[in-house]
Order: structure tokens, then sequence, then C-alpha cells
């Protein structure tokens, strides 16, 4: 799993991702975010990394709790 | 409100409970091997035995084939299984029966996401499937078994109560004539889920039971529809649930309604409310009639060894998994298919005790790989939590449109001939062989079952190999249950046809290769430059023997 930094415009990124919710209620956003990890996985391609990624989602952040 | 008409039941044969002369001897007799349980798995074994020459006893309570009170419960039946029934001689009877599938198609609302064709990757005499009600496939069991007449088949015999003895089972047995007594070298559970040996023992099976609940409508109809396994994650004509739609023998069809959790099963399996589900399905002008209605749930169970001294579990009595994938009856046959030749060498003294451990190093697995994947195929079509529904929407939505996703639609993944991992006696692992079609090399036709029919002796596949390593191989196992073949070349030995197909599905490659074929068709070894040692070698750790000659 690659951490360190890879996106080339990381505020151009994550201004696509908001603008794609925008105007969604939750369950709209949940589908969306479902399809969007779906495609990505596919992009990465590599079982190892995508169960050390789903294994670093799943951690808890102290910083970030839901709210 | 429409009425619903029934086709007339199946007649189905009964067979006749003749005393046994144990009955109201003070005696108490020894039998080799006692099978308990007439369905797939335990007809399979006592057939198999049978092919090989060898005796058992078959108890069963009743005095049919059939699930009383039911229709077929199995229908689907995979190419290993129907490679074991050529081997025993009652394919054609099955192919001639049945319906001849390998073609599937998953469907999410009027979309069609996902298909596969089985037949691409097999070089089998068989198909990959073959439907046929179970109760078709147990009848030509029994009456091959009464045909090859080795099978001291006693019905309307119940077992009551078995004692694990030192060297052996004291069986119980009641019958409409009286109750007596039996001892068995080896018994044998074919019994099926609900175990009374099993409970009796406190063998603990750890069973589980889903939530998840689906109707059967067997139904004949005249509409045509393709022969291919169809399946809906949500079909628009069932509220938006599962649907399974299937043809069996004699025109009926098995369509299968996932049905809501909370279901009432009384009366979801009402004719009028069934009879209304198959009407939105296939519309207003289909005239159709029932064979038979039935609500079920699932659950699944797996036993830790399969073993238990002289207790040997087969079928649902050792495992039983979620319905998707006919990987249950399947697998049962090839349970009785890998137990069949360790017995018969073991009752033929070629073969000592630890050969039958291998039953259980190889065959748990199995079913434990084939646990996890019916549990994923059944946690695909019924989510657990908002979470699971959300992903599998994406799943669903995706595969409409981009060919990676449909890989992830899930409505079971068909029964496979398991993969054994690595054991005593399959240092690397053993993996199936298909029913190849052969031609020896003066142009006359067999296939690898043909080759596996005649006795029990393990093949050996050896890719041209010289004159002398030939006869130094045969003097190396002379006395082993054996026979070896060569693949092309001038070495004395009976010699097949070189083959790209045959070579590549070995896995053989230069001359001097080799493959070892067990009497279930598993290869066992896989000799890159075989020695007459090494294959001496090979063949007496597959048999469980003495390493050193």
């Amino acid at each position: 799993m690659i951490t360190e930094p890879r996106i080339p415009d990381p505020d151009g990124f994550y201004a696509a991702l908001l603008a794609a919710h925008e105007g969604l209620d939750g369950a709209q956003s949940a589908d969306l975010n479902a399809r969007l990890v779906l495609l990505l996985a596919n992009q990465c391609g590599d079982q190892d990394v995508l169960l050390a990624c789903i294994r670093a989602a799943a951690e808890d952040s102290p910083t970030s709790k839901a709210p | 409100m429409e009425s619903f008409a029934f086709a007339p039941a199946y007649e189905l044969p009964s067979w006749p409970f003749t005393p046994p002369s144990e009955l109201g001897s003070p005696r108490t007799v020894r039998h080799p091997i006692v099978i308990v349980g007439a369905g797939p798995s335990g007809l399979t074994l006592a057939c198999d035995l049978a092919q090989r020459g060898v005796r058992a006893v078959l108890l069963d309570e009743d005095d049919t084939v059939g699930v009383r009170g039911a229709s077929s419960r199995g229908i689907c039946y995979a190419q290993k299984s129907l490679e074991i029934f050529e081997r025993l001689g009652i394919y054609e009877r099955i192919a001639a029966k049945g319906v001849t599938w390998s073609f599937g198609r998953t469907f999410s609302g009027e979309q069609e996401v996902y298909n596969f064709n089985l037949q691409a990757n097999s070089v089998s005499r068989q198909p990959p499937f073959i439907n046929l009600q179970q109760f078709y496939l147990e009848w030509f069991l029994v009456e091959r078994i009464l045909e090859l007449g080795l099978t001291d088949l006693r019905w309307k015999s119940r077992v009551t109560r078995v004692e694990p003895l030192g060297d052996g089972v004291r069986i119980d047995i009641e019958t409409p004539a009286g109750r007596y007594t039996i001892e068995a070298d080896r018994l044998i559970d074919a019994t099926g889920a609900n175990s009374p040996i099993r409970t009796q023992l406190g063998i603990d099976a750890h069973s589980s039971r889903s939530t998840d609940r689906w109707c059967i409508s067997d139904v004949r109809f005249k509409k045509p529809l393709p022969v291919e396994r169809w399946t809906w994650v949500d079909a628009p004509f069932n509220e938006g649930r599962g649907v399974w739609q299937h043809l069996m023998a004699d025109g009926v069809w098995r369509i299968d309604y996932q049905m809501p959790e909370d279901c009432d099963t009384a009366t979801i399996s009402q004719p009028e409310v069934a009879g209304a589900r198959l009407r939105e399905q296939l519309g207003p002008d289909v005239e159709f009639e029932f064979v038979w209605i039935g609500p079920y749930g699932y659950r699944d169970h797996l036993l830790d060894s399969f073993r238990h001294d002289y207790v040997f579990f087969i079928g649902d009595a050792a495992h039983v998994v979620s319905p998707f994938g006919a990987r249950g009856g399947n697998s049962g046959i090839q349970d009785a298919a890998n137990l069949g030749w360790k017995l018969a060498l073991i009752a033929q003294g070629q073969a000592g005790d630890a050969l039958l451990d291998s039953y259980d190093a190889e065959r748990q697995p199995a079913a434990r790989q084939n646990l996890e994947v019916t549990s994923r195929s059944a946690r695909f079509l019924a989510p657990r939590s908002p979470a699971e529904h959300t992903l599998r929407r994406a799943v669903v939505a995706l595969a409409a449109r981009h060919p990676f996703a449909r890989a992830l639609v899930n409505t079971g993944r068909m029964s496979v001939a398991n993969d054994y991992p690595s054991a005593p006696q399959l240092p690397e692992g053993g993996r199936t062989v298909q029913n190849l079609p052969l031609r020896w090399a003066d142009g006359r036709e067999t296939t690898l079952m043909q080759l596996l029919a005649e006795g029990t002796r393990c093949i050996g596949l050896w890719l041209a190999p010289t004159r002398a390593e030939a006869e130094a191989a045969l003097a190396a196992t002379a006395p082993l249950p054996f026979h070896l073949l060569a693949i092309g070349g001038d070495s004395g030995l009976p010699a097949l046809q070189a083959d790209d197909r045959l070579t590549s599905h070995l896995g053989l490659r230069e001359p001097g290769s080799f493959a070892l074929v067990r009497p279930d068709a598993y290869r066992a070894a896989l000799l890159a430059h075989a020695s007459p040692d090494a294959i001496a070698a090979a063949l007496r750790t597959a048999l469980a023997q003495d390493t050193t000659p």
C-alpha cells in the first residue's frame, strides 16, 4: 500500500469528489461512494494492496470520529 | 382468484424388506464395511465398492428413493460427479433422462449483468452439468447396485444405536421383523444432515441456520425457454428479490423464489400464492401445472474431522452448505468416490489403515472450501445490513455497464472438483484429472474413466520413457496396484497416442515426465524427470505404504 502522496492535484481531486456528492442525500452519497470504491479497487487490481487498504480504512482514527 | 392444477405424483419404486439371517440368531456377525443411509452419497459408495468387487452392507430406514413428502432435493450434477457415474456405469442413463447444460445467466431487474460458459474449460467426455431430479439418480444407483450383486441392501432397517469398540463398531438395528445387532470393521455414516449417529456419538457439527427464506415451485408449462441456468439478483416479478430458474427431467422447471425473511411459510407455499408468483413471471397466457411446492430455509454445518476411529462421515452427515452452486450433493458423491477405492484396497489387502486418514485430510478441507464459497454467495443474495445492501447495489449498477463488476455478482459459484491440500499421501497436493478422450497407439479409442474402471489401481502416465526405464519401473512397482502406461515413444509399455490436450491437462512437458493418477481420478504426483525408483516411491506415498522398498 502506497501512503506517500501520489495525487498530482490533491485539492482539485478533493473538490471534484465533493462536487460529485453535492445535492445528494445520505443514501445517495453512500451509493456513490460504494461505486467509487469498486471502480478504484479495479484500478488497483492488487489483492494484497486492496486488503491492506481495507485494514487501513477500518482502523479507528482518534481525531476524526464520525459525528 | 385463479385456481391451479397439480400433476399426478411420481410413482417411485420400492424394494422389499428381506429378514436378514442375523435376525433371531444368537451369534453377532461382523461385516467389514457397513454403510448407513441410501441417499446419493451412501448409494454412490456402495456402488463404487461393488464396481471394485467389494461387498458391503447398506442399511436404510426406508424402502424407496427420494425424500418422503418432498419432491427432488438436489437437481444439478457436476462434471466430476458425472465422471464418477460414467465409471460406475450409470452415466448414459443420467444423460438420457436429464438435461445437459453449461451456460448460466444472471439478471438484475430486466438486464443481464453476468454470464458464464462452463464448457470453455472442459476437456472431459462429460458435460459441465446435467440436471436431474435426485430420486432418479438414486433409482439408477439402486438398480446398478442390484445388477452388480455384491451389496447386501437392507431396506426398512433403522440404526437405533452405535457403540464404538476397540476394533470396530457395534450396531443395533430395528426392522419390521424385530431387532438385531451386527458389528462392523468400519461404519460409514451417510444418514444425512440430521445424522442420529453423529448426535448419539456427541460430535459437534458447528451448525448455524440462515434467516433467508425461499420457496420452490416445481412446475410444468409450455412456454419455450432456453436450457440455461438463469438467476435474478432482484427480479421485478418477485418484488425485487432473488429468483432461480432451471430445467429438470420430464419438462419440469424448478423455479425458486426468495421470500421475505419474516414470511409465513404456510401462506407463501399455498398453491394460490405460489401460482400468483408464477403468473407474474410467465405472463397471462401460459398454462402451467404444479409438480411440487416447497418452502425452505437453509443451514450449514461442518465436522472438524470426517473420521472418528472406525466411523466415517460422508455427505450431509459430514457437511451441509447453502444450496447456491450445487456444492452439497456433488460434494457427498465425491466424498464417496474418495473413500471407495481406499476401502477397496484395504479390503483387498493392498493398503493399510493409514490410507483412510487421507479421506479426512482431503475431503474435510474440500468441504471447508465449499462452505466458504457458498457462504459468500448466500451473503451476496441476502445482505445483512444497510451497508451490505449499499455495496450490492453498487456492484449491480456497475455490472450493467462495466465488465469488471460482473465478476463480483455472486448468485452461486458452481461446484468444482476441489483441489486437495498437501498432506502425507499428497506431498504436492492433488487436483482432479478430467475424463479425457484417449487413443491407444493402434488407434482404438478409450477414456481415462474406462481405464480406471478396470480393478482398483493407480495409473501412471509416462511421456516417452526408454525401454530400459520402463522395464525397471515395472520391476520396482510389481507387487503394487498399478497400471503403467506410456504416452508415445517406443518403450514396450501399453502406449497412448501423444496428444497436446492430454499432456497439457496432466502437466507433462518433457519426454520422461510422469503423472500418477489415483483411482478417483486425482493426480497424486507429477515428476518432471521420472526415474523408476521415483515412480515407485510416489506410488507408495499415494498408497500410504512404507517408502522404503
